[in-house]
């Protein structure tokens, strides 16, 4: 009943004009940048966190959270019809989806992926409803010590899935905790790492970090005159671009799969949707009675994979909603805004801030409808956002930075950092670091460094407080199975196949 | 064996060990304990001693590896130099910020990137560059009314 009355104060929300329209604007934003390869949802959200800001933090996260979960449904577009990933989730749909357009059928492709991710979309925000709120509850229990515990699990998992390597990925992770301790210590009042710079004193701006890291790194990564591709055409007519009747009983299984799989995958920290999209392929192949013909433009190797990247946004805003703690790039700048706004998400916020938490499920659901509709009669429209060429694109993109991150507080100081972070994402792209641990531990390192402080001055310094209590001991023992794990060859060949993916 | 090394691989792991022991240094000047709990260098110093000893470990593994004969992989810098033009057109830009205001830095950059990143034409160049920069004001400036820097000359 509780859900009820929650959904219905939200469905009032979201309804609202001013949310509907920043909802639209999210989602079609969010399917743009999808389907611009080079462009993602992180840099966008990065992008858009000063604007977002200036709003009211229901409608900001309305928007912020309609790119995330739009950028989805773009993606599948340049797979199917380019064979390259418009973000990385949708890299497993190149696999049958450009071979359905090789053959004439880019319609029904667009048009599984379409229906998919509403389906799982919309399955992914109903489980996101009915978990996250006793997820909160339970994680009232949390003291500083399991909060230290959850925050060091949530890390390592993000670090073991970051990248080829580990050592990079927890490198990239310190240097961001690092970057936290730049400010005033909230505890005595001193200074720390300033430079003696009056700017830094309130310590490095999330925006700044992620705009840099993100936006500007992926276009410094991409100036190059465009090599020519080839683009196969979409087909017109609504009734060219939907599946079926045995197309979308060949999709049954995969729709539950996907949204499944995607969901739990989802939920961990570090996984990510790109990993859902290639688990519920796999399960999707395993299951199959025509597994040999995946990869040569079956249509439900592009329902799973599509159902699963979807499914996963609401599985990834459980943890941010109800614990704080973000598990990828996107989730941690979402964080930053949270923070922006003067709020931090927890187990109190369903219960502080009822009409954020219901007012973004229920935005949710009404964006996966708007995002249906634009993307089925729509799609030929928005694959013309393809022929965007990059130069316009790329210069468009630093203009937006530089006025972007000088709009937060008028301070040109913050130009330059967000300039050395460009340099530094860039560096970091090509040295294969990856840059997600480092924005997570520059979100997260704050309030880790809070928990350890707070447990060690309850325990008067005696260090086993982290390690006594027996959720904070099972959080660690996870911890240290996940760092030392990838010692033994095994478990490493498994995290490479899956950092890869 | 020295040449089979990953020379930038090598760099960024000595400039981390750089970064560990400044950061370790620093940290060891303020408490590490107080009558109250951990202090101020507490958790800086151990995230130094850990960026040290990482970045140590991925050197020493490097020459191991290096040392068994096993094949090095190599960093691509290809591309580079186009994006250090963008790099460096980004800083003169936000140099010129104050001084010359939005527009010009944003027209400076654009034109750098325009000619020589995309290697476009000239007149492709002063399109894109005059048509993006009013967008922007337009958008930014008038429509959001986002206070951006003005040069001397008024815009």
């Amino acid at each position: 009943m509780e859900v009820l009355a929650g959904l219905a104060q939200g469905f009032a929300i979201a309804l609202e004009p001013a949310n509907l329209f920043w909802c639209f604007i999210g989602v079609v934003l969010g399917t743009i940048v999808g389907l611009l390869p080079g462009l993602g949802p992180s840099a966008t959200v990065a992008l858009l966190l000063p604007l977002a800001t200036q709003m009211n933090p229901t409608s900001g996260l309305i928007m912020l959270a309609g790119i995330y979960y739009g950028a989805k449904y773009g993606g599948s577009t340049t797979a199917i019809l380019l064979n390259v990933p418009g973000e990385s989730a949708s890299v497993v749909t190149c696999l049958d989806g450009f071979e359905m357009a090789r053959k004439g059928r880019a319609g029904p492709a667009l048009g599984i992926a379409a229906i998919a991710s509403f389906v799982a979309g919309t399955i992914g925000v109903v489980l996101l409803m009915l978990v996250a709120p006793p997820v909160a509850e339970f994680a009232l229990r949390f003291g500083p010590p399991e909060y230290f515990a959850l925050m060091a699990l949530g890390l390592s998992m993000v670090v073991l899935l970051a990248g080829k390597s580990m050592i990079k990925a927890l490198l990239s992770m310190l240097v961001g905790l690092w970057l936290a301790t730049v400010g005033i210590d909230l505890f005595t009042d001193g200074e720390r790492y300033t430079f003696e710079q009056i700017e830094l004193v309130d310590g490095v701006h999330f925006v700044v970090a992620a705009i840099g890291l993100f936006a500007i790194g992926e276009v410094l990564a991409n100036l190059r005159p465009a090599d020519g591709m080839q683009q196969f055409r979409v087909p017109k007519g609504l009734r060219n671009l939907l599946p079926n009747g045995q197309d979308l009983k060949d999709c049954r299984f995969a729709f539950v799969n996907g949204s499944l799989v995607g969901f739990f995958i989802g939920v961990l920290p570090g996984a990510g949707s790109t990993i859902a999209s290639f688990v519920s392929y796999g399960v999707e192949k395993a299951v199959s009675r025509r597994k040999e013909q995946f990869g040569t433009g079956v249509i439900e190797g592009v329902a799973a994979p599509e159902a699963a990247n979807n499914s996963e946004t609401g599985g990834a805003l459980v943890p941010l909603l109800t614990l704080g703690i973000p598990g990828s790039a996107t989730t941690a700048i979402l964080l930053a805004a949270f923070i922006l706004w003067g709020m931090r998400p927890g187990p109190l916020l369903i219960q502080d801030h009822p009409e954020i938490f219901w007012g973004l499920v229920a935005s949710m659901y009404i964006g996966n409808v708007m995002l249906l509709i634009f993307n089925l009669p729509l799609v030929p429209l928005f694959a013309q956002i393809l022929r965007l060429p990059g130069h316009i694109l790329y210069s468009g993109i630093l203009g937006i930075s530089i006025v972007g991150v000088y709009s937060v507080d008028q301070r040109l100081f913050d130009v330059w950092l967000v300039t050395a972070f460009g340099l530094l994402g860039y560096l970091m792209r090509r040295l294969d670091y990856p840059a997600a641990p480092l924005l997570l531990g520059l979100v997260l390192g704050d309030l880790m460094e809070n928990a350890v402080r707070q447990s060690l001055m309850m325990s008067n310094g005696d260090v086993s407080i982290l390690y006594s209590r027996p959720l904070a001991a099972t959080m660690l023992l996870f911890t240290a199975a996940i760092l030392i794990g990838p010692l033994f060859r095994q478990v490493n060949t498994w995290r490479l196949k899956a950092a890869e993916q | 064996m020295w040449r089979s090394l990953n020379k930038s691989e090598l760099t960024a792991a000595g400039l981390l060990i750089a970064l560990g022991a400044y950061v370790a240094w620093e940290a060891w000047e303020w408490p590490y304990m107080t009558k109250d709990g951990p202090g101020p260098g507490f958790f800086p110093l151990w995230i130094g001693i850990l960026l040290v000893g990482l970045a140590a470990l991925l050197i020493v593994l490097q020459v191991a590896d290096a040392s068994a004969g096993k094949p090095v992989e190599k960093t691509s810098w290809a591309g580079t130099r186009p994006a250090l033009v963008g790099w460096g057109a980004l800083l003169v830009a936000a140099l010129l910020l104050e001084p010359a205001g939005f527009v010009a830095s944003y027209l400076f950059l654009s034109v750098v990137l325009l000619r020589v990143s995309f290697r476009r034409s000239w007149s492709s160049t002063a399109l894109v560059s005059v048509v993006s920069v009013a967008c922007f004001w337009g958008l930014f400036v008038k429509l959001l009314e986002v206070r951006l820097p003005v040069g001397p000359w008024g815009f």
